[in-house]
C-alpha cells in the first residue's frame, strides 16, 4: 500500500520534471551524460591520456551525423571517414598553401564537406542500398589513392601538418589538452543541440518517413531524393566539421583520417560510427555518443592501458562479433534499450495539452 | 473533360502483358469500382497511373495534363491521391506524425494556416476517420483496421481532387467495413472524385454507381453495379464468385 | 594484339564471373545482398593454401599428385558449411531488413578478415603465395597464356555448366529456380524456405570459395586478408554490368570486365599500378550511366 503510494507520487513528480522541464528523458539522460563527460578530466585520467576523448568526442560528431542519414534516413553510408577526412585535409592545404588563420580555413572546410555530399549525393542517392553501400565504401579508398598519387601536394603517409589552435603563448603546453578537450566537448554538444533541432523537426519526420517507406512517402507528395541530398549535406556537414577540428587539435591531416591500413582494418573511422551506434542506439542522438563512447573507452583506454595483451585484431573482432549479435538480437541498442524503459514511467499525455502548448508558444513568439 | 483519362496504356514485364492496352475516362464527382480476379492488372494499373510505374505505351491525363511517366510525388501534389492495397504506416512515427508528412508536400503547404499549426490541420484528418485518440501513439501498435483508416487520412491531407483506393477494404471485419463504407461514402459527397480497387464486392457495389472489370490486363466489361452482376462474361471470369 | 585482349578477356572474364556467381546467386534466389561474399572468396583461398600442405601428409605418396583436387574439393565444402551456417545464425533473422543486413555482412567480412590475420598471423595475412593450378604457358591463338590460368578458367566455365544443368534437372535445383521466380508462390507449393536459403546460402559460399581459389592462383602474390573487399568489387561490377540475379549476366558481365581490364592493361601505358582499380573505375561509370545495371533485376535463371 505504502509502496504504491510511494511509486504514484514518483511518477507523477517525474512526469512533471519530464514534462514542464525537460520534456522528455532522452534529454534528461543526454544532461547526465554531459555532465559526467564534463568532469572525466577530473575524474582521475591523467592529463596526456585526455587526447583519447577528445577524439572520441570529434568522432561522436561524425557518429551523431552518421546516424541522421542511416539511421533516421535510411541512407547507407559505409564509408563515413570520407567526410572527416576531406574537413582535415581542406583545411589543412588551405593552412600550407595560403596561410589563412583557422577561423577562416575551418568554415572553408565545412562548406567543401557539404559540397563533397553534394557531388557524391546526387548521382549515388539514387542507387539503391547495397549499390549505394559499396560505392560509399569505396570512395575514402579512392580519395586516399588520388591523395598518393599526388604525392607532391598531399605528402602521402605522412600527411600534412597543421597550425594547432591552442598553442603557447595562448595556452600553456600542459593545459593543451585540456583546452583541446573541452573545445571538443564544446563543438559536440553544439553539434548534437543542432542535429537534435533537425531531428524532431517537421523536416526530421520526412526523414524519417523515408526510412520507414520512402514509396508511401512519394505518395505523400514527398520528393524525397530532395531530402535525401538534404540529410546527406548536413551528415557531410558536421563530418567534416569533426574532421577539420581534429586537424587543428591533432595537429595534422594524415591519411588515417580516411582509411587506417597500419591497423589491418581499411577502415576505421568509417566503422566507428556503426559500431558506436549499434552499440548506443540507431535512431537517437544520445545513442551514437554513448556508443562512442564506450568504444574508446573500451578500445582504446581500457585495452591500451588496463587490461593489456589483447592485440588489434582480436580487439576489432571483438567489436564485430559484438556488433553482429546486437543487430540480430538487440538492435535497439543499449542506451535506447535504457531509454525506452524510462519512457514507460512516463504517464501518457493528451493530445490537446500538446496542441494547447504549441498554440501559446505560438502567440507568444 | 474527365478528371481523369487513360489512353491506351500497356505495360508488359518480360514477356507477360499486364496491362494491354486500357483506356478509360472518369468525370469529376464520379464513384468508380475497378474489380477483377487476381492477377487481373489493377494494382499494376494503379501503379502506371500514379507513377510507380512507366507505361511501355499510352497516355494518362489529369484535367487534360498528360501526366504519364512523371515521378509520384509530382503527381500527388498535382491532386491526385491514392492509397496502398497492403498497408505501409511509417512505423517509427507516431500516428499524427504520419500524417504531418503529406502536410510537408509542395500541396501540403497551400493554405498559410497549414504551414502554421499543420498538427492542427492533422488533428482534423485524424478526426474526420476516427483515429484522434490515438494521435501520439506510434503507428506500429495500431490494428489493421486503424492502419487503413490512417491510410485515408494520409490521402486525405493533400485535398486532393481524386483519389484511388487499392483494396480499402482488405482485412476489414464487418464493423470496420461499414465504418469504411461511410467514410468514403462523406469523402465523395464532400466533391471528391473516388476510383476504388476491390475484391470484397458486397462492399463495393452498395458504393460506386460505375464498375469497370479487368481480366488478363484488359477492361472486359464497363456498367452500373447491377448490369455488371447479371453479365454473363463476369460471372465466368470469377468462376461464380457470390455477390 | 586484339586477338590477345580477346583471349585474355575472356580467360579473365570466366574467372571473375564465377567469383560473382555466388554473389549473384544469393540475391536471385533469397532477394538478400550478401556482402560477407567477400569475405568467402579470401577464406576460400586460404583454406585451399592451407589444404595444399596439409593433405600431402595426410594421403598415400602415389596419390600425391590428387592434393591440388582434394583441397579444392575441401575448401569448396568447409566454406560452404561455413557459410551456411553463417546464414543462419545471423543474416535469417534479420530478412527484410536490408540496411541491418549490409552492416551485418560488412561487419562479417571483418571479422574473417580478423579471424585470418590471427590465426596466420601479420606475415601471412599481408600475402600468402598460392601456387598456380598448373605451371607454365601455353599458346592459344598467337597468344601466351598462363596454363595455370587457362586451367581455371576452363574449371570457371565447367562450374558454370554444372550448376545450370543442377537447376535445371535436380529437384532442390528446380525449387531455387521457383523461388527465384516467386517467392509466393514457391511458398505456397511447400519449399522450405529456410532450408532452401541456407543451401543457397552455402552453395554460393562454395562457389564463391572456388572463385577465390582460382583468383589467388592466378595473381602472383596469392591472396591476402585484406581482399574480401577485392573479391567484393569484382563481384559487384560483374554483376552491375550484367545484372543481379542472373546467371547469364555474371557471365556476360565478367566478360566485359575481363575485356576492359586486358585491354587497359595492354593499351595504356604504365597501367599496372591501376590493376586493382578498374572494378571500382568501372562499376562507377556503369552506375552512372545506367543505375540498374544493363540487365535489370531478377530475370530467369537459365
Amino acid at each position: 500500500m505504502l509502496t504504491d503510494t510511494i511509486i504514484r507520487y514518483v511518477k507523477k513528480v517525474y512526469t512533471n520534471f519530464a514534462t514542464h522541464v525537460y520534456d522528455v528523458p532522452p534529454r534528461m539522460l543526454a544532461l547526465l551524460i554531459l555532465i559526467i563527460i564534463a568532469n572525466l578530466p577530473f575524474m582521475g585520467i591523467p592529463t596526456h591520456r585526455l587526447g583519447i576523448f577528445t577524439t572520441a568526442n570529434l568522432i561522436a560528431i561524425l557518429a551523431v551525423s552518421w546516424d541522421l542519414l542511416v539511421g533516421r534516413t535510411g541512407q547507407i553510408s559505409l564509408g563515413h571517414a570520407l567526410f572527416y577526412g576531406v574537413g582535415a585535409y581542406a583545411t589543412a592545404l588551405l593552412y600550407k598553401y595560403l596561410h589563412w588563420p583557422w577561423w577562416t580555413t575551418i568554415p572553408l572546410s565545412i562548406i567543401a564537406g557539404v559540397g563533397v555530399a553534394l557531388i557524391i549525393g546526387i548521382p549515388c542517392l539514387r542507387f539503391k542500398g547495397p549499390y549505394l553501400a559499396l560505392v560509399t565504401m569505396a570512395f575514402p579508398l579512392a580519395v586516399v589513392g588520388f591523395f598518393y598519387y599526388y604525392r607532391d601536394i598531399f605528402r602521402g603517409e605522412t600527411g600534412l601538418s597543421v597550425k594547432p589552435i591552442f598553442a603557447p603563448p595562448i595556452v600553456s603546453y600542459s593545459q593543451k589538452p585540456i583546452a583541446n578537450y573541452y573545445l571538443s566537448l564544446a563543438l559536440l554538444t553544439i553539434s548534437s543541440i543542432i542535429i537534435y533541432k533537425v531531428a524532431t523537426s517537421k523536416t526530421g519526420i520526412v526523414f524519417v518517413s523515408i526510412l520507414d517507406d520512402e514509396l508511401g512517402s512519394k505518395a505523400c507528395g514527398i520528393n524525397t531524393t530532395k531530402y535525401k541530398l538534404l540529410s546527406f549535406a548536413i551528415s557531410g556537414l558536421f563530418g567534416s566539421l569533426a574532421g577539420a577540428f581534429a586537424a587543428h587539435l591533432t595537429g595534422s591531416a594524415n591519411p588515417r583520417y580516411f582509411i587506417e591500413k597500419t591497423a589491418l582494418i581499411p577502415t576505421e573511422y568509417s566503422l566507428i560510427p556503426i559500431i558506436a551506434t549499434i552499440l548506443g542506439g540507431i535512431g537517437t542522438i544520445y545513442g551514437p555518443i554513448v556508443g562512442t563512447y564506450l568504444y574508446y573507452t573500451l578500445n582504446n583506454y581500457v585495452f591500451e592501458y588496463v587490461i593489456t595483451g589483447i592485440d588489434k585484431p582480436t580487439r576489432i573482432l571483438f567489436f564485430m562479433a559484438i556488433i553482429i549479435f546486437l543487430i540480430v538480437k538487440w538492435p535497439r541498442g543499449i542506451a535506447r534499450t535504457i531509454v525506452e524503459k524510462l519512457e514507460d514511467l512516463q504517464e501518457p499525455r493528451e493530445v490537446e495539452e500538446i496542441l494547447k502548448e504549441k498554440a501559446k508558444s505560438e502567440e507568444t513568439s | 473533360m474527365p478528371i481523369l483519362e487513360a489512353q491506351n496504356l500497356t505495360k508488359r514485364f518480360g514477356g507477360l502483358i499486364a496491362v494491354n492496352n486500357v483506356s478509360f475516362q472518369i468525370d469529376e464527382g464520379e464513384i468508380v469500382g475497378i474489380i477483377g480476379p487476381n492477377g487481373a492488372g489493377k494494382t499494376t494499373l494503379f501503379n502506371l497511373i500514379t507513377g510507380y510505374l512507366k507505361p511501355d505505351s499510352g497516355r494518362v491525363l489529369l484535367r487534360g495534363e498528360d501526366i504519364t511517366g512523371l515521378p509520384p510525388n509530382k503527381i500527388a501534389n498535382k491532386g491526385l491521391a491514392r492509397t496502398f492495397q497492403i498497408v505501409r504506416p511509417f512505423r517509427h512515427l507516431p500516428t499524427i506524425a504520419n500524417v504531418l508528412v503529406a502536410l510537408q508536400s509542395h500541396r501540403g503547404k497551400r493554405r498559410i494556416e497549414w504551414i502554421k499549426t499543420p498538427e492542427r490541420k492533422a488533428m482534423e484528418m485524424l478526426e474526420d476517420v476516427g483515429l484522434s485518440d490515438m494521435a501520439l501513439e506510434p503507428a506500429e501498435n495500431l490494428s489493421h483496421g486503424d492502419l487503413k483508416r490512417l491510410e485515408i487520412a494520409r490521402a486525405m491531407a493533400l485535398e486532393p481532387e481524386i483519389v484511388l483506393l487499392d483494396e480499402p477494404f482488405g482485412g476489414l471485419n464487418p464493423v470496420e467495413t461499414e465504418y469504411m463504407v461511410k467514410s468514403l461514402q462523406r469523402i465523395h459527397l464532400d466533391g471528391h472524385t473516388l476510383v476504388i480497387v476491390e475484391h470484397k464486392l458486397h462492399a463495393l457495389m452498395k458504393l460506386v454507381k460505375r464498375v469497370l472489370v479487368m481480366h488478363n490486363g484488359e477492361i472486359i466489361a464497363e456498367g452500373a453495379p447491377e448490369e455488371i452482376a447479371q453479365n454473363k462474361k463476369v460471372i465466368e471470369v470469377y468462376l461464380g464468385k457470390a455477390i | 594484339m586484339l586477338e590477345a585482349i580477346i583471349i585474355s578477356g575472356i580467360i579473365t572474364g570466366l574467372i571473375y564471373a564465377l567469383i560473382a556467381l555466388g554473389f549473384t546467386l544469393v540475391y536471385g534466389i533469397s532477394g538478400i545482398v550478401n556482402l560477407t561474399h567477400g569475405a568467402f572468396f579470401v577464406v576460400g583461398a586460404y583454406l585451399y593454401g592451407i589444404l595444399l600442405n596439409h593433405i600431402p601428409k595426410l594421403i598415400p605418396q602415389d596419390l600425391a599428385y590428387l592434393t591440388p583436387t582434394f583441397a579444392i574439393v575441401f575448401s569448396i565444402l568447409l566454406t560452404g558449411i561455413i557459410g551456411s551456417a553463417f546464414y543462419r545464425i545471423t543474416l535469417h533473422q534479420l530478412l527484410g531488413e536490408e540496411v541491418s543486413i549490409l552492416i551485418a555482412s560488412i561487419c562479417a567480412c571483418i571479422v574473417f578478415h580478423q579471424i585470418i590475420f590471427i590465426a596466420m598471423g601479420s606475415l601471412y595475412a599481408f600475402s600468402f603465395t598460392i601456387s598456380p593450378l598448373v605451371r607454365g604457358t601455353i599458346m592459344i591463338i598467337n597468344t601466351d597464356v598462363l596454363t595455370g590460368k587457362a586451367v581455371a578458367a576452363l574449371i570457371s566455365l565447367t562450374s558454370f555448366i554444372i550448376l545450370g544443368l543442377y537447376i535445371s534437372r535436380t529437384k532442390t535445383g528446380r525449387a531455387m529456380k521457383a523461388l527465384s521466380q516467386d517467392l509466393e508462390a514457391a511458398m505456397l507449393m511447400g519449399v522450405s524456405t529456410e532450408k532452401l536459403f541456407m543451401f543457397t546460402a552455402g552453395l554460393s559460399a562454395g562457389i564463391g570459395s572456388l572463385g577465390g581459389i582460382l583468383y589467388a592462383s592466378t595473381v602472383t602474390y596469392g591472396t591476402a586478408s585484406h581482399m574480401w573487399m577485392l573479391g567484393l568489387a569484382l563481384s559487384f561490377t560483374v554483376v552491375v554490368l550484367g545484372g543481379l540475379g542472373s546467371i547469364k549476366g555474371s557471365i556476360f558481365g565478367g566478360l566485359i570486365l575481363g575485356f576492359t581490364q586486358e585491354a587497359v592493361m595492354r593499351i595504356i601505358p604504365g597501367a599496372g599500378v591501376l590493376q586493382d582499380s578498374i572494378p571500382f573505375i568501372v562499376v562507377i561509370l556503369a552506375l552512372l550511366i545506367r543505375p540498374k545495371g544493363l540487365f535489370g533485376k531478377r530475370i530467369e535463371m537459365e
